[in-house]
């Protein structure tokens, strides 16, 4: 069946290079539904069990002499089931996001072949081939962006990121001599910490955590609005795939741990990942520019996984996968709206947004309850990842990651409110907007299905991940359908959910008591003077964050990419002096000539 | 849980909610009361908010900008109770064991954000320009506060209200949390921090009266404000009885058949304590600007909880 | 099946020779004679594959007096690379082509097959003669400053090279009474060790400036930049990989030697960072590509120097490096010929390149860099696997640059012009899918 749907893919994506728009959009909708499908069937047929599959159970394909070895496992189901329902999504958003078919559609079926590819693969080297498909791939997309940051920062990191990989892998090839991962890592010392430690350094490029992050503004914010959304929801989600495959999947923690016994390397991630969340939060807040904002949020969301991954108890990992889950979603939705909004305004910048929200109620909607999932608000299962986090840090007394977490989790606020209120609220500004067109609206409302459903059964969720853990050899922690336990605390959804509910009687109570009428707040603001006679300010968005913005940008320059440009610059250098020795006049070669002969004569006869 | 246990417990419920919202509005008057004194002015009777809010509630025009503009209303009274009944009061739990103070500190956000919702769908940019100072004073006094309870947290090995309480309760008084050295430090951070949740001067610059046309609150009216007036009663008490649970004990000092009756009297008068001082801090300070607020709370009162939190895990890790 | 492969020489030369007589049909006769060789090198290829080595001796003498055609599966691939790539070409640039143009372009492309499938170091250095003398030629045969400042000094580095060339050729010559390959290689023991090493370094410097090695390779910016596309294109797919063919060889058979193998690592790995550092910054198109190419040839150096140690991996490394090379610089040689990729085809030609270039799987390029790494890994060489990350991550700063350049729809290139580029570029995309180069490299060479 795999190998169909990999066939399936390639010959899908060449269809949809040809065709028109709207039918590309089509087929690759159904197209894309496949792999999910390939999912439900392995569920339906193997349960929630953890089959060991041999080796001659793998899916074999032989490629320019080599043999890939694919197949499912409990932890690529997981992460399939959170980065593979995007795809649809995506492409049921993107039916009438495109004006002309110029490769979109044939780009992202080729991403989610590749990233089928990463999820099944079982050996380091299909792992590798299809990470580095994924990279070009959505690298065309990158390219299509035409930016010169984005083109150039994304192929750079994601060509340091893939020798990172290859680095680790050959080390562990080299001293496993096998290449499959259903192999036990037989390596330790120094050569294992570094494989380990390379190999996470390169999923990390993609995992974008700081400072490794420096492509991802110029990325998120140049390129088309419906791969972004892949791209922060899925593809950050197979850097952490990887971390998570070889941290814990091949125990590559105790490599590093053994070699090195009185430090902890974990705790070296979870810091990298509350710097992350700690610092892209605060840049988040002054953004102006609604995708770079997105972009900044997505880095400093992204650490807490980092967080969790790193600080690596049963608990934290737990929570580390959910967040990766909701955060899947709930920045899927909000990158797609910030889509619908340029769609139909063709702005970018906050500053020039505003009142759309009676224009566009659902977009407005999605989005709100996208921003609670991502705030966290305890009506969204966005709470229950972050809760499981905060308690996991706690449980090990991280006291210097929980504080940094808990305000990252404050600041989140803090931009949240600057897009509700800087895009959909304050004075409307276009007239003319119409609501999104069906398919979008579709889209983003599918996406906030699993957000609902987990709130309320935050346990189905445990339940989905359990079979990843356990082969992993991580215990799952306890809990029932609404209710979470951990050994300092417990979270019941379901009690804060009626209680909220049955709090609003009196809050409905008043609201009903009196009749209200609408008016346009104009009439009250400018006390019925035209607006025209002084032009007041009306919107409040320009510079939202002045007096913060103020007290923080001393400290948050100069930043990762300007350290970055420097290394750029210093490769410049020396290339400028490395020209020199081409002077240009056939003499000085001839020279050359001369005296490497002599050099390789000296070498072989005196040395 | 048979039936009539959970009918109890819902009663329990809401006589709570009825006098955490009585509560507030009493201690909301005996505070204009104070702060009159202060200035040597006679001021209200102290059951003036009684009458102002039922005055507001009862308006016959009351102006709404939209439907996202009513949410601040649904929002901020349904939020606001929630929060409060997730809290331990006078050793009550309440819903407490279904949470913990992580759920307390989101649910509080629920209010916030509705009433911020509405404000932004005022249009008013006054409006806008106070939500921002609020929410910049909210990341401000949130640094020290989270610090301190973190510091409890891992003192106590729990997040959850209902245990710390329990296990402030058990010496009564002499085990108090601020009965220790780091955490007497703690709860002076956290009470600064209250000050600003509070948002009375010196830090009231979100509301600023007399200042941006009084701020995120300039477009609400009749049952708006009303309910924004009974949202400010109940946070305070909301808030207050937070900060007698983390450190006061939850006002536990008695234990046995009628020991709620006097828990609840000393919680009430802890918070009225607590709240009669931020009520004299506030009478007695000018206002701080956004920045300078921002300063003090990550600057002098970070390092100050950074400290206590510091001290704390030295003395767990030992 | 008779196999002659001494044809895939002598109708290119015979050719040559005939086009001045038909001038005006030139283009024409030496299409014709390009698309024959590239069948015969297909048809030899497949042989070799399927049934191994062949060896032809010519004029009734058996070696090691008479002269000798010996094809292994490296001379296969190689002379199988420059012939398809030739007739590829060909097609591109053969519309405007004048009957000289044709006659140099067909000696051009028999001296490098003839260099691939010799078995004679004299035959190779008479074959690098022509190879060269039609290369300085075609060059100029632009007819401006930049052209004749290349040509000028490729003649002046290619003369100084040949001279070297003969000199190794003499000493090995005058210490073993022979010329042919393999009867070196079995008595190579027996030499004199001084002028053994003088002999390897006269070779060794003389192939390296046909071969782009560093410091030999002053001619290959201006060359490169002074040719025109289609000649540009020629000379980084077919006497450049002759020549570095013919150090393979050197290095596989005649001289396999521990210390041998290190100069030419360390010179490779120098190479390949000079080349990939001095393109990083280069402004001019076709100066970058140039300088990129001395990068990848270091690169082949690298693996071929490995392969001279016996590691399996190495040699399929340098393989689909050549493939890879080829295939992608020659199309994007002639893709510089305008200022920005437009059209579907030269934009596809343009992406696949560089990813081949750059080591995306599953392109032919990547698999040479997989391969190499392997390689390297086995003989614990960090520094060069380090270095060969760093000059990768340099190559792909500016190719991204590069790539970023060339958005855009103006300019003006014939559609057969761009289906040839695509042509070519989809070969890295076909060497890369298929086991061919894997396969071919597990067939035992000569006297390996």
């Amino acid at each position: 069946m795999l190998d169909i749907i990999f066939a399936e893919l390639v010959v899908a994506a060449i269809i949809t290079f040809f065709v028109r728009e709207k039918l590309a959009a089509i087929i690759a909708f159904f197209i894309s539904l496949l792999p999910l499908l390939a999912l439900l069937d392995w569920a339906s047929n193997y349960g929630f069990a953890i089959i060991n599959l041999g080796i001659e159970n793998h899916m074999k394909i032989y490629l320019a002499g080599v043999t890939l070895h694919l197949a499912i496992t409990p932890l690529s189901w997981f992460f399939a089931l959170m980065i593979l329902p995007l795809f649809p999504v995506i492409m049921l958003y993107s039916y009438s996001f495109f004006k002309e078919n110029d490769g979109f559609f044939a780009l992202m079926l080729l991403s989610l072949f590749a990233t089928f590819g990463i999820l099944l693969s079982r050996d380091m080297l299909s792992l590798f081939l299809f990470w580095e498909m994924m990279s070009w791939s959505s690298f065309l997309l990158v390219y299509r962006s035409k930016d010169k940051n984005a083109i150039m920062s994304y192929l750079i990191f994601s060509v340091f990121a893939a020798f990172a990989i290859l680095f680790g892998i050959i080390i562990l090839w080299h001293e496993n001599s096998s290449l499959l991962l259903s192999d036990i890592l037989n390596i330790s010392g120094k050569l294992g910490f570094v494989a380990i430690a390379s190999i996470i350094t390169g999923f990390a490029v993609k995992a974008v955590i700081m400072p490794l992050h420096a492509w991802a503004p110029f990325v998120y914010s140049k390129c088309d609005e419906p791969f972004v959304a892949f791209l922060s929801g899925g593809l950050s989600k197979l850097g952490y795939y990887g971390i998570f495959l070889f941290l814990f999947s091949l125990k590559g923690v105790d490599i590093l741990q053994n070699y090195m016994t009185n430090v902890s390397w974990n705790y070296l991630l979870a810091v990298f990942g509350a710097l992350s969340a700690f610092f892209a939060t605060l840049i988040a807040i002054l953004q102006d520019d609604l995708r770079k904002l997105l972009a900044y949020s997505s880095i400093g969301q992204l650490g807490y996984i980092a967080i969790g991954f790193g600080i690596g108890t049963p608990l934290a990992i737990t929570g580390a996968l959910f967040q990766a889950f909701n955060h899947a979603f709930f920045k899927a939705i909000l990158f797609l709206a910030a889509g619908i909004v340029a769609y139909r305004t063709g702005k970018w910048k906050i500053s020039e947004l505003g009142g759309l929200a009676y224009k566009m109620p659902f977009t407005f909607m999605a989005t709100l309850f996208a921003i609670f999932a991502l705030a966290a608000i305890p009506i969204t299962s966005g709470f229950a990842s972050k809760w499981l986090l905060y308690e996991a840090a706690i449980q090990q007394k991280y006291v210097f990651i929980a504080p940094i977490m808990l305000i990252a989790g404050v600041g989140a606020f803090l931009y949240s409110f600057r897009i509700l209120y800087g895009v959909f609220l304050g004075e409307n500004r276009h007239d003319s907007v119409e609501e999104a067109p069906k398919s979008m609206i579709a889209a983003l409302f599918i996406l906030v299905l699993p957000l609902i459903i987990f709130v309320v059964f935050p346990g189905y969720m445990l339940d989905l991940m359990k079979p990843a853990l356990q082969a992993a050899g991580i215990e799952s922690i306890a809990h029932t359908k609404f209710a979470i336990e951990t050994s300092l605390a417990k979270y019941n959804s379901i009690a804060v959910l009626i209680t909220l509910m049955v709090a609003m009687i009196p809050a409905f109570v008043i609201y009903k008591a009196r009749k209200h009428r609408v008016t346009s707040f104009e009439d009250n603001y400018l006390a019925g003077e035209p607006y025209e006679l002084h032009k007041p300010a009306m919107h409040a968005a320009n510079n939202y964050y002045k007096p913060l913005k103020k007290v923080l940008l001393p400290y948050l320059e100069p930043g990762a990419t300007y350290y970055f440009e420097k290394i750029y610059n210093g490769i410049k250098c020396v290339s400028n002096a490395v020209r020199r020795i081409y002077t240009g006049y056939v003499q000085d070669y001839a020279i050359y000539v001369v005296l490497f002969l002599l050099f390789v004569m000296g070498w072989l006869i005196w040395i | 849980m048979d039936m009539i246990g959970i009918a109890i417990k819902i009663t329990i419920l809401i006589a709570y909610a009825i006098i955490g919202t009585c509560t507030g509005l009493l201690f909301m008057g005996i505070g204009r009361k104070i702060v009159a004194r202060v200035h040597n002015r006679v001021g209200p009777p102290f059951y003036q908010n009684f009458i102002d809010v039922a005055k507001l509630l009862s308006k016959k025009t009351n102006i709404s900008h939209g439907w996202i503009f009513d949410l601040a209303l649904l929002f901020s009274i349904s939020g606001i109770l929630l929060t409060l009944l997730f809290l331990p009061i006078g050793g009550v739990q309440l819903l407490s064991t279904d949470g913990d103070a992580f759920l307390v500190l989101y649910l509080l956000a629920i209010p916030s954000l509705g009433f911020a919702l509405g404000a932004g769908a005022s249009g008013n940019p006054n409006a806008g320009v106070g939500v921002m100072r609020a929410l910049v004073m909210m990341l401000s006094y949130e640094l020290p506060f989270v610090i301190t309870l973190i510091a409890l947290m891992i003192y106590y090995d729990t997040t959850s209200l209902a245990t710390i309480v329990r296990m402030q309760s058990i010496n009564g008084i002499k085990s108090w949390a601020i009965t220790m050295p780091p955490f007497m430090i703690a709860a002076f951070a956290a009470d600064m921090a209250l000050q600003g949740m509070l948002m009375e001067q010196p830090f009231d610059i979100p509301v600023a009266p007399h200042e941006i046309a009084s701020g995120p609150m300039v477009e609400f009216g009749g049952k708006y404000l009303g309910s924004l007036m009974l949202y400010k009663a109940i946070a305070l008490v909301a808030e207050t009885t937070l900060f007698v649970d983390l450190f006061l004990g939850g006002g536990v000092v008695a234990h046995g058949n009628f020991a709620f009756v006097i828990n609840f009297i000393v919680w009430l008068a802890l918070i009225f304590l607590l709240f009669a001082l931020s009520i004299l801090i506030a009478a007695s300070f000018p206002r701080f600007r956004i920045e300078q607020a921002f300063g003090f709370y990550w600057k002098y009162e970070a390092i100050i909880a950074a400290i206590s939190l510091i001290w704390v895990y030295i003395m767990v890790i030992k | 099946m008779v196999i002659h492969p001494v044809l895939l020489i002598a109708i290119p030369l015979i050719t040559a020779f005939i086009i001045p007589i038909f001038k005006k049909y030139g283009a024409a006769i030496a299409g014709g004679a390009i698309a024959f060789n590239m069948g015969y090198a297909i048809g030899i290829f497949f042989h070799v594959y399927s049934n191994g080595k062949i060896y032809e001796t010519i004029a009734g003498f058996n070696p090691p007096i008479g002269i000798f055609l010996a094809i292994d599966s490296l001379s296969a691939l190689l002379a199988l690379i420059i012939n398809l790539f030739a007739f590829i070409n060909f097609v591109a640039i053969g519309k405007e082509a004048n009957y000289k143009f044709s006659m140099l372009y067909l000696l051009a492309i028999a001296g490098s097959t003839g260099i691939v499938i010799t078995g004679d170091i004299f035959n190779m250095f008479v074959f690098f003669e022509i190879t060269a003398v039609a290369s300085y030629a075609l060059i100029a045969g632009k007819k401006d400053k930049k052209a004749l400042e290349g040509a000028i000094k490729y003649m002046v580095l290619g003369s100084i090279a040949s001279s070297f060339i003969l000199i190794g050729i003499a000493l090995i010559y005058s210490q073993l009474k022979t010329l042919n390959i393999y009867d070196i290689a079995a008595r190579i023991a027996s030499m004199d060790a001084k002028i053994k090493w003088a002999s390897f370094a006269m070779l060794l410097t003389g192939i390296g400036v046909e071969a782009e090695i560093f410091p030999l390779n002053g001619w290959v910016p201006s060359a490169y930049q002074g040719a025109s596309e289609g000649v540009a294109s020629l000379l980084s797919f077919a006497p450049s990989k002759a020549a570095i063919y013919a150090i393979a060889r050197l290095m596989l058979v005649i001289f396999p030697f521990h210390a041998t193998y290190e100069i030419a690592l360390w010179v490779g790995v120098i190479t390949l960072l000079i080349g990939e550092l001095a393109a990083f910054m280069q402004e001019d198109v076709k100066r970058m590509l140039a300088y990129s190419s001395i990068g990848q040839m270091g690169m082949i150096l690298i693996a071929f120097s490995l392969a001279s140690q016996d590691l399996k991996y190495a040699l399929i490394a340098s393989l689909f490096l050549i493939v890879s090379h080829a295939a992608s610089k020659s199309s994007l040689f002639l893709l510089s010929k305008s200022e920005k990729m437009h059209g579907m085809a030269s934009k596809y030609a343009g992406i696949v390149s560089v990813l081949s270039l750059i080591g995306m799987p599953p392109l032919a390029g990547f698999w040479g860099k997989w391969y190499l790494m392997l390689a390297a890994m086995d003989e614990k060489l960090w520094l060069v696997i380090i270095l060969i990350f760093f000059a990768g991550i340099v190559e792909t700063a500016y190719f991204a640059r590069y790539l970023h350049r060339s958005i855009g729809n103006d300019g003006e290139l014939s559609l057969r012009y761009k289906a040839t580029m695509a042509a070519m570029a989809s070969f890295a995309i076909l060497f890369g899918l298929l086991p061919l180069v894997y396969k071919i490299a597990s067939l035992p060479l000569w006297g390996g």
